[in-house]
């Protein structure tokens, strides 16, 4: 081996090292205490207006029928628990569902926002996964942008009069690629690279997570299909009362 | 089944004012991140170590462990830190491939260092509210704190569901285990996604049920519990502050030195 080769080999050795010690990859939550305190506090201001207009919507759906508090709640936990289940892996590395964009089909985008926020404080504070320094960025990725784009490309694609489970899959993995590179952006915003500024370093960002997260977007969209025929084929009742059904196909 | 929750009622600070931890565990997170000082996140992070460890009784492993769940986001986005990728070899090291350099200066890899240490103090200082107060207490300090109910309650309640679900989700995980479910990868997507619809459809059973039960009970949107007040001390009030303000000499000490 001549010297040029021995470098390559040494890199991916480092490269596997690094990756065979990953205990167990969340989806992506950037940690407490990673983002300057001016980007904290101007992603957290950027959530508000979401936030207020879930809260308001929310309170609506609340006053108009009080059983709706507990549904909510317990979609709340529900995507809880989804986000903390361990998928089934190639590697045998532990990876995590966003659940997110499940549930922005499920409940609408507006319902997800309040309850995004309540199941990251909760994994801050049980699973530290996430903070509360950064719980407004995180906010926006995973549970503003991320589901708002499910949202729109699934009734992008059902207006479009494409295949249900084609349009889930869509959704769904889009929105989980969405939430990946907005924290990308997030993170090289924050610390934009010595040579080549901000967009070089969200390439890098990009890239240092791209093997963990795009083999986690595709099995989430394909994990979302499959648990959305089986709510189809034996929860429709369930599904009605959370409004999943569009008033046409209610009837 | 949340290690970190059952960890927290063993605490021997469990009984301390929750307000208290409440306001250590934030401030001290703030002056650590908005200092950014290497030295004030060394003495955080041995701070609350033996807060948490020796005085709170929580097992040193266990601690060990917790505090290596967020490595794996800290090694990969410093790694996106320290290296660049550019037609000019940079002062710290620099590795030719073709016509561009990978490379890093002092400057990235000092920032890096600065950034690994201090996110890592702000995660022992969540560990020390986490480790040390349950989540009930947590939100009763939310609201004093003049949370709106709505959010309030909302909490409340899916941390009451969570453990519910969690229950349900791993005793079917395990009756599929037990018949094979996982036997390849394909089985295993299976199962896993059968076990999520009938979460669901269990969750929304469970949700109806527990309202009805609440209705006859004259829930009237509002859930209404006593709550044990364990009032604040002088002394241990008067520690705070010494110590916030230790850190703030420590900062202002590390600003001096370099």
């Amino acid at each position: 081996m001549n010297s040029k080769e021995q470098r390559i080999v040494a890199i991916s050795a480092a490269f596997a090292v690094v990756f065979s010690v990953v205990p167990g990859v969340s989806a992506m939550h950037i940690m407490e205490g990673y983002l300057p305190v001016s980007y904290c506090l101007a992603w957290g201001a950027l959530c508000v207006p979401f936030l207020i207009a879930g809260f308001l919507s929310l309170r609506k759906r609340v006053q108009e029928n009080r059983r709706a508090l507990i549904l909510i709640a317990m979609s709340g936990a529900f995507i809880f628990v989804l986000s903390s289940l361990k998928i089934p892996s190639v590697t045998g590395s532990c990876s995590h569902m966003t659940g997110t964009g499940l549930g922005a089909i499920l409940f609408g985008p507006s319902a997800v926002s309040i309850l995004g926020i309540i199941v990251l404080i909760f994994q801050a504070i049980l699973l530290a996964h996430g903070g509360l320094t950064t719980l407004g960025a995180n906010t926006f990725s995973m549970a503003i942008a991320g589901p708002l784009l499910t949202f729109a490309v699934y009734k992008l694609c059902m207006g479009a009069k494409l295949n249900r489970k084609v349009s889930v899959f869509l959704a769904a993995f889009l929105g989980d690629l969405f939430t990946y590179c907005v924290t990308a952006f997030q993170l090289a915003l924050a610390y934009p690279s010595e040579a080549g500024g901000v967009m070089a370093s969200f390439v890098k960002f990009l890239g240092v997570f791209a093997p963990t997260q795009l083999p986690l977007a595709v099995i989430e969209g394909i994990l979302t299909v499959i648990i959305i025929i089986g709510l189809e084929s034996f929860a429709k009742p369930e599904l009605k009362t959370i409004g999943y059904f569009g008033k046409e196909e209610a009837a | 089944m949340i290690i970190v929750d059952k960890l927290c009622y063993s605490s021997r600070l469990r009984y301390m004012n929750a307000g208290e931890k409440f306001a250590f565990a934030i401030i001290t997170l703030l002056i650590c991140v908005v200092s950014r000082s290497i030295l004030c996140a060394a003495v955080i992070l041995a701070a609350t170590a033996i807060l948490t460890v020796k005085i709170g009784g929580i097992p040193l492993s266990r601690y060990r462990t917790l505090m290596a769940v967020p490595l794996t986001f800290i090694l990969l986005s410093t790694l996106a830190i320290i290296v660049n990728f550019s037609h000019t070899p940079l002062d710290a090291f620099a590795i030719p491939l073709g016509s561009i350099y990978v490379t890093g200066s002092w400057h990235g890899i000092y920032r890096a260092f600065q950034l690994i240490i201090t996110a890592m103090a702000a995660v022992s200082c969540l560990y020390f509210l986490s480790l040390n107060t349950p989540m009930t207490d947590i939100l009763e300090v939310l609201r004093r704190l003049r949370c709106p109910l709505l959010f309030i309650e909302l909490m409340m309640l899916i941390y009451r569901f969570l453990f519910v679900l969690l229950e349900i989700a791993s005793s079917i995980t395990t009756s599929q285990r037990s018949r094979l479910g996982n036997k390849d990868l394909k089985t295993a997507y299976h199962s896993f996604s059968n076990m999520v619809s009938v979460l669901f459809v269990r969750a929304i059973k469970k949700s109806n049920a527990l309202f009805d039960a609440m209705e006859s009970r004259c829930y009237d949107g509002r859930i209404r519990v006593l709550n044990e007040t364990f009032p604040p001390k002088a002394k241990e009030i008067i520690a705070i502050v010494c110590f916030e303000v230790f850190l703030l000499i420590c900062i202002i000490g590390g600003k001096l030195l370099l």
